[in-house]
Order: C-alpha cells, then sequence, then structure tokens
C-alpha cells in the first residue's frame, strides 16, 4: 500500500463533483476552473481538466458556447445542461452522505 | 545562440525557438499517444493546444521576444504530462472494465503512476492508460497492426516499440522457422483491443554515427549498449564469410550452388534480411527531439522482468477466480447443455462465416486465421524466393548476362530478355517490397491503381518470356552437319595415339575466381572470356577403315533456325588438329565467339582404323563433355550421354557402326573388332566387351519425325553416310562388311554436297 496511491485515488472520486460545482456557478473557461480549484487548495493539472471536459460533455452533461475574447481566437465557455444539473444533483446527494459518513466514522471517540 | 522560427498555432503567430518548438511537438505526440482511443481526441488536444497557443500570447504580450524552452516546460508542467494524467483521472470512459483492479496492479508495487499533481514531480515511470488501472494484459492490437496486431500487442505489454518486436520476429522466423508457428498461436489465442503505444522511445537510425545506414548504432542508442555490439552482430556473417573463404573458399562454393547459403538462411542470413529491413522501415532521428526519443528511457532486462512479474501474480489471482468460476460453471452446465448445443448449432454457421471476418475469438476465427496464415506463408515463400532467386541472379550475373549474349540473337531477342527479366522478376520483388514497406509502417493507399499496374507489367513481362522463348527454340530447331577429311598423314609404327591438348585456354579462368568453382568442372560451358565460350562437346568415335589406311573425318555439327543457317554455324567451328608422327592432338575444345552464337555445337571425330592396325586414345579427352539438344514441336530434349553414346543420327546421319573403346588403352584392329594388345604389341586374350554396340531400333518420335524427313536434300542417296532406314535393312549383314561399305564411299556427303548449291 502505498499512501500516494490512496491520495490520488481518493482525489480522483471527488474530482467530477468539484468541477461541475465551479460550472454550476455559471459559464467558465477551463483555465478559470483550475485557478478557482486552485484557490480553494485542491489541485488539478490542467491537461486532466480538458478530457474530463470533453467527456463529460460528450456524455451530454455539459454544452459550450464560443465567447469572443478580446485577444486572439474566441474560448470555449462550458455550462452545465439539464441533464449535467440532475447528474449534479446525485452526486452532490452523494458527497452528502459520504461526508456526513466519513465526518461520523472520523469524528467518534 | 537559437533559431527562432514563426508558427501559426491556433490562429496566432508565435515567434519560437526551434527547440523548444520541438519539445511542444513532442508534448502534444505524447498526447496524441496516451488519448489514441479516446474518443474526443482530437477536441482535447485542440483544446489544450489552444491554451497552449493563449499562454504564449500572453508572454508576448508582457514583453517577450519569443517562446523559449523554459516557457514551454514550464506550460508544460503545469498542463501536466500524460504520465501524470493516469494518477489523476476518475476512471469514466476508457477504464470501464477495471473494477477494483487499481488496487491490485499498486499492491504489486510496480512504480504504479503516483503523479501528485501538487509537486509537479515531472515526468516519471509510469504507465499509460491501460496500465495505470487495470491489470496489464497480453492483447493483439486492433489498431496498429501488420498481420494481426500480435507484435504491436506484445510490444505494448513489454512497453516496446512495435518495431522491435517485429523485427525479433522476423528474425526468429527466419532463423528457426517456429517464430511463425508462434505468431498464428498467438493471433488465434489473444482477444483484440485497441492499444495505444506506450514505448517512451522509438528506435530510429542513428544519422551521426554510421557505416553503413545507421542501424547499427540506432539500435545500440534504444538499448544503451555500446555501439560496437550490434555492429559485430550484424558482420558476423561477413566474418564469417571471409573466414571460410579463406578456407578452401567454401563460402562461394555454398553461394554458388545453394543460391547463397549462408546468405539465404541461417542466423547470419536472418540478420543480412534484418539489417535491410531495418534500412527501409526506420525512420532516420534528425531533429533534436527525434534523437531524444531515441535514446529514450533505460529499458533493460529487469524492467521487462518487473512488468513481466508483476503480470504473473496477477493472473495467478485471476487464474484463481476462474477456478471458482469454473466450478459454478459445471454445475450449471448439466442443466444447460441441452439447450446449449441447440443454439450452438443454429448459430454456428452464422457464426463461421462472420467470425473470420469480425475477428471473434471462435472457431471461425481460429479457421480463418489459419487459413489467411497459411496464405501468407505461402505468399511469403514465393516472395522469398523470388527474393533469393534476384540475389542469386545479382551475383552470378556476370556469368549468365555474359552467356546471355551467346544464347540470343538480334536486337529484339535482347530487348524481349531484358523485358521479361524485369517485368517478370523484378517487378514483383518491387511489389512485393511496396507491400510489405506499406504493412510496416502502416500506411496504405486508397487508390488500386498501383496494384493494376504491377499485374499488367506482370503479364506483359510473361507474354515477351513466351516470344522470346518461341524465338529462343526456333533457333534451336533444326540441326546440321558439315565434314571435312582430315588429311593424315600415315604413322610409321602402325600405331595411332590421340590426344587431346589439355592445357588450351586454362589461363583465361584460373585466374577468374568466379570459373574457379563448380562451372569449370561441371558444365557445357568449359571456360568463357571475354568474346568467347569455350565448348568440350567433341567425341571420338572409332570405325574400322575399309583400306589399309588411317582416315580421320572431322563432323560440325550445330543448331539453328534451319538447315543453312545451322550449317553456318557449323562451319563456322574452328577445330584445328595437329599431327607430329604417330600422335594426332586435338585441340581441348572448340571457342564459340559472341557473333557465332551457342547453338549446341558439336564435333565428332571420326577415326578409321585399318585391320590389323593399332591405335590409342589417350586419356586427355577424357575432359571432352558431351551435351546433345534436340528441339521438337512440342518438347525438348536434352541429353549428355557421354563419348560412348554411339546415336548421332539427328539428321537421318549415322555413325552407328563405331566401337566401344576406353581411353588410354592399346587397341589393335581385327576383322573380329578390338582388340586389347599389351606393351609387346601382342594381342591379349579378351576382347573388348562389347565389341560393337548394337543398337536398339528407337521408335520415332513425332516431333523428331518431322524435323527427320523435312531436309531438303536434293540428293538423299548420294550421302557418304547411309540413312538410317537402308542401315537397318543391312542389320543382318556382318558388321564388318558393313563399315567397309561406309568407308569405301568417298564421295562427298550430301551436306557437302548441299553446301555446294549455296
Amino acid at each position: 500500500m502505498n499512501i500516494e496511491n490512496t491520495q490520488s485515488q481518493m482525489r480522483k472520486g471527488i474530482l467530477e463533483f468539484c468541477i461541475l460545482s465551479v460550472i454550476r456557478r455559471g459559464e467558465a473557461y477551463p483555465s478559470d476552473i483550475v485557478e478557482e480549484m486552485k484557490a480553494a487548495n485542491l489541485n488539478i493539472l490542467e491537461g486532466t481538466l480538458y478530457p474530463l471536459l470533453t467527456r463529460l460533455k460528450n456524455a451530454d452533461m455539459l454544452t459550450y458556447r464560443w465567447v469572443e475574447s478580446n485577444s486572439g481566437p474566441p474560448r470555449k465557455y462550458f455550462s452545465l445542461t439539464p441533464k449535467g444539473e440532475a447528474f449534479y444533483g446525485e452526486l452532490q446527494a452523494t458527497w452528502n452522505e459520504l461526508a456526513n459518513a466519513v465526518h461520523a466514522l472520523t469524528q467518534k471517540i | 545562440m537559437k533559431k527562432i522560427i514563426n508558427i501559426n498555432f491556433h490562429s496566432r503567430v508565435i515567434p519560437i525557438e526551434e527547440t523548444a518548438y520541438e519539445i511542444l511537438q513532442q508534448y502534444v505526440e505524447s498526447l496524441r499517444r496516451y488519448f489514441a482511443n479516446e474518443e474526443g481526441r482530437e477536441e482535447i488536444i485542440s483544446d489544450i493546444e489552444n491554451r497552449f497557443s493563449e499562454l504564449f500570447a500572453d508572454k508576448l504580450k508582457k514583453g517577450a521576444a519569443c517562446i523559449t524552452d523554459d516557457d514551454v516546460n514550464a506550460i508544460i508542467a503545469s498542463m501536466g504530462r500524460p504520465e501524470e494524467f493516469a494518477g489523476e483521472e476518475p476512471e469514466t470512459s476508457h477504464a470501464s472494465s477495471a473494477t477494483g483492479a487499481g488496487s491490485g496492479t499498486s499492491a504489486t508495487g510496480s512504480g504504479t503512476a503516483s503523479g501528485t499533481g501538487a509537486t509537479g514531480s515531472g515526468p516519471q515511470q509510469g504507465y499509460g492508460p491501460y496500465t495505470a488501472d487495470e491489470p496489464r494484459r497480453l492483447f493483439r492490437a486492433s489498431n496498429d497492426k501488420v498481420l494481426g496486431g500480435v507484435c504491436a500487442g506484445l510490444a505494448n505489454y513489454l512497453k516496446l516499440d512495435p518495431a522491435i518486436v517485429r523485427l525479433l520476429f522476423v528474425l526468429i522466423t527466419f532463423t528457426w522457422g517456429f517464430g511463425f508457428l508462434l505468431y498464428i498461436i498467438l493471433w488465434i489465442v489473444l482477444p483484440t483491443k485497441a492499444l495505444a503505444t506506450n514505448a517512451r522511445k522509438r528506435l530510429y537510425r542513428n544519422p551521426d554515427d554510421r557505416v553503413i545506414a545507421g542501424v547499427a548504432s540506432g539500435i545500440a542508442a534504444y538499448f544503451h549498449i555500446d555501439v560496437w555490439i550490434p555492429r559485430l552482430i550484424f558482420s558476423l556473417p561477413l566474418i564469417i564469410g571471409i573466414v571460410t573463404s579463406i578456407f578452401q573458399n567454401i563460402w562461394w562454393h555454398f553461394f554458388r550452388w545453394d543460391g547463397g547459403h549462408i546468405l539465404a538462411d541461417g542466423f547470419g542470413g536472418s540478420l543480412f534480411i534484418a539489417y535491410i529491413v531495418l534500412w527501409i522501415v526506420l525512420p532516420e532521428a534528425i531533429t533534436a527531439s527525434e534523437k531524444l526519443e531515441m535514446r529514450g528511457e533505460k529499458i533493460d532486462l529487469e524492467s521487462i522482468k518487473n512488468t513481466v512479474k508483476s503480470d504473473l501474480e496477477s493472473f495467478k489471482g485471476r487464474a484463481r477466480d476462474m477456478g471458482a468460476e469454473m466450478k459454478e460453471s459445471f454445475q450449471n452446465m448439466g442443466q444447460q447443455m441441452g439447450s446449449q448445443i441447440r443454439q450452438n448449432v443454429q448459430n454456428f454457421s452464422a457464426e463461421a462465416g462472420a467470425a473470420a471476418r469480425k475477428s471473434n475469438s471462435g472457431i471461425g476465427h481460429a479457421i480463418g486465421v489459419v487459413f489467411k496464415a497459411f496464405f501468407l506463408m505461402i505468399a511469403g515463400i514465393v516472395a522469398f524466393a523470388l527474393v533469393m532467386l534476384l540475389v542469386a541472379l545479382a551475383f552470378s550475373g556476370g556469368g549468365l548476362l555474359d552467356l546471355k549474349s551467346y544464347v540470343l540473337d538480334g536486337f529484339w531477342e535482347d530487348i524481349l530478355a531484358w523485358a521479361s527479366f524485369i517485368l517478370c522478376l523484378v517487378v514483383p520483388v518491387i511489389a512485393l517490397l511496396t507491400w510489405l514497406i506499406r504493412r510496416i509502417t502502416g500506411i496504405r493507399s486508397q487508390r488500386h491503381y498501383l496494384g493494376y499496374m504491377f499485374a499488367t507489367l506482370w503479364v506483359i513481362g510473361l507474354i515477351s518470356f513466351v516470344v522470346l522463348a518461341g524465338m529462343v527454340i526456333n533457333n534451336f530447331r533444326v540441326r546440321a552437319h558439315s565434314e571435312e577429311d582430315f588429311a593424315l598423314a600415315q604413322p610409321s609404327h602402325g600405331n595411332l595415339i590421340i590426344r587431346a591438348r589439355t592445357n588450351v585456354h586454362r589461363e583465361y579462368y584460373d585466374d577468374d575466381w568466379w570459373f574457379n568453382n563448380g562451372w569449370r568442372h561441371h558444365g557445357y560451358f568449359y571456360t568463357l572470356n571475354d568474346d568467347s565460350v569455350f565448348l568440350n562437346t567433341v567425341q571420338i568415335k572409332i570405325l574400322r577403315s575399309d583400306d589399309s589406311s588411317y582416315h580421320m573425318r572431322i563432323l560440325r555439327g550445330s543448331l539453328g533456325p534451319g538447315t543453312n543457317a545451322a550449317l553456318d554455324h557449323a562451319r563456322q567451328i574452328n577445330f584445328q588438329i595437329a599431327q607430329t608422327d604417330s600422335i594426332v592432338l586435338l585441340p581441348g575444345g572448340f571457342p564459340v565467339t559472341r557473333d557465332q552464337k551457342f547453338r549446341n555445337q558439336q564435333v565428332i571425330v571420326a577415326v578409321y582404323i585399318p585391320n590389323g592396325k593399332k591405335f590409342m586414345i589417350d586419356n586427355s579427352v577424357n575432359r571432352y563433355d558431351w551435351m546433345n539438344l534436340r528441339v521438337g514441336r512440342s518438347h525438348i530434349e536434352f541429353d549428355d550421354h557421354d563419348r560412348n553414346d554411339d546415336s548421332y543420327d539427328d539428321e537421318g546421319f549415322s555413325l552407328e557402326n563405331n566401337f566401344y573403346w576406353n581411353s588410354g588403352v592399346q587397341y589393335m584392329m581385327t576383322t573380329e573388332g578390338l582388340q586389347r594388345v599389351n606393351a609387346m604389341g601382342k594381342p591379349e586374350d579378351r576382347p573388348e566387351r562389347p565389341e560393337i554396340k548394337e543398337r536398339p531400333e528407337k521408335p520415332d518420335r513425332p516431333g523428331k519425325k518431322e524435323n527427320d524427313e523435312k531436309p531438303e536434300n536434293p540428293t538423299p542417296g548420294n550421302g557418304g553416310y547411309r540413312y538410317k532406314e537402308p542401315a537397318k535393312k543391312n542389320n543382318a549383314d556382318t558388321p564388318a562388311t558393313r563399315s567397309s561399305t561406309m568407308l569405301m564411299s568417298h564421295r562427298p556427303s550430301r551436306f557437302v554436297l548441299f553446301s555446294l548449291f549455296i
């Protein structure tokens, strides 16, 4: 058993949930998502974000539109679809359960 | 000092250092490989590139003159390398089958990717998409295959460049032959899957350090070994060749008779072929990034062992599971059997057809594979034989090409010969190589015109070969002889000694290593110098003289398209006999020049011995050979009976009453036949047996008959030598009288007569 592996396993599980929650607050540009997560002290490689977003988009959880930027070509801004919204809802419920359970278990003396 | 190039990168013009550009390219390429079977691969990569371009633009806006290596590396670090993704990504799409297996691999602790993004710990020992989360399994690669994708699958499993594994397979196949069998077994057994290349390094040819093409030093760089090792291995066959050729020229001997024995089979041959294949297939490492890729991470036996070991452990687990599963399924089997069989029978016919195409793993698949393999093997053998033939021709071509100009007559035959050679032999080889390279490099052409072109050229070659064969055969259709009496001075002691000159022309070939082996001793084309072949198709016939003196008569024969032409050829034979008292010295053969052409020229020396006189034929005549071509409408006959073949009757012309003799024996002609005599000149007891060969009547062959009846001789009865039919009628006569009638006739033969008409 190595600790890093377990840590990354834990992180993996919540990654999608966190990303969806950032996007849910409003249209988001990928690098902004990374920044926001970093600010919350949840580090993520930008390179892993793009495939994740694409997969979510292909699964109809996300949609995007091109937004003109003042410098250079337009950027992709992602937002949640109704399906993504429902998905997020379920994830949130699961998270709450998990958090409670973990909290209950770890705080027990 | 660094070169800066401008690139148009996602609608932005970016000035970038060339090295930085290469790093970027390499990174994108690694992403491409990582996401090889991701549905939205292009989109993902485009997004990432877009982000790069945006960050570059930011940098430039802040006043940077150009994008440097450091800039690119910094961005890559924040993006993360593919090997770091594996530990980060949730198991969403492509790891769907790996339920809880991730912990299985990590338990073995074989260096699972553990990139903690927080530290950005750079590239480290990590696995591609299929290795971190699943137990590594052996698959056939459905996306990267030459035949069945076995090699690419193995390469993926061992994390090697597929080219390496392919090469090994080729090597094993050509060396020991079981490589192919192994391949077929794996082909049948392994399931398919689209696999990404996870080799972190590739095999290149190293242009910086090369002797021939840099193959050896490329391999050395790949395996991190000294360059002399692969070089020594590759040059081993050559060294062996040189060593053995020093000892008794063995190498060349093999080479000549077995079409390149050492080149063609054995390990040396495989190495030779491997080198050529590598030369063709491997790209040169030109750019800096390619050179980096060429060296890559160190791959040694240890790392391969580790991957296999970790795999075996997970296999053990699976085997246990399988045991349990099987127990269960056996229990179920009883109930299910009945319905199952019924269903299977129904499905089978459908499946058998479809499976071969769909590469399911079923019986149909196995049959399909075996058929395909069988076909490929035959194609391979044919191709290999063709290549070897070409190689052999290329090496012995000097000799063969030389001979060509003796057989072929005229411009058109020459053109046809080249056309049929190039189109029938070279074109298939080129086609095969093209196909092979396409297979190995994975380039597929949508256009089929190339194939049609090859096929058309080949058919043209075949047609020109047939036409050529017809023309050439026509040149060998008719045989004619000219004859000439040799003014023999009567030997003073009543003993005639016949010798053949031995050392004539030897100087031409003794220093010629090419003809130093084999041909000289085996062939009819005795030797070859710049403008002539030397034939030794000479026979000596002993007959009874019907007066009291020796006579000698020389018959020159040749083939040609018609009697005239054949006679022309025959008369050109230069066969000069010398006599010094009792010794008659025959030439060792006769030269045929390029202008004369080879038309199976022959010389017969007929020696007439009077009764009571002696003669001896020296052992030196044993160097003569004999060869007789008979070309009919539908057949070509070749016989090479030696000097004692008594039938010389191709054109109704016969010397059938000749006596059997041995060389090196003193004979005396008696009324009974030939008698051996001892050194004292006294007859020995035993007469030579068989004294006279009674020629069995030969049934006339249809093709021959036509030729036989054809000669345009206006006065057949005038021939000095009788026709076969009259001779047959005289069979009842004693041999003595028969030969005497033959020898009495000193009228010019029909051929001489015929020549007078010309």
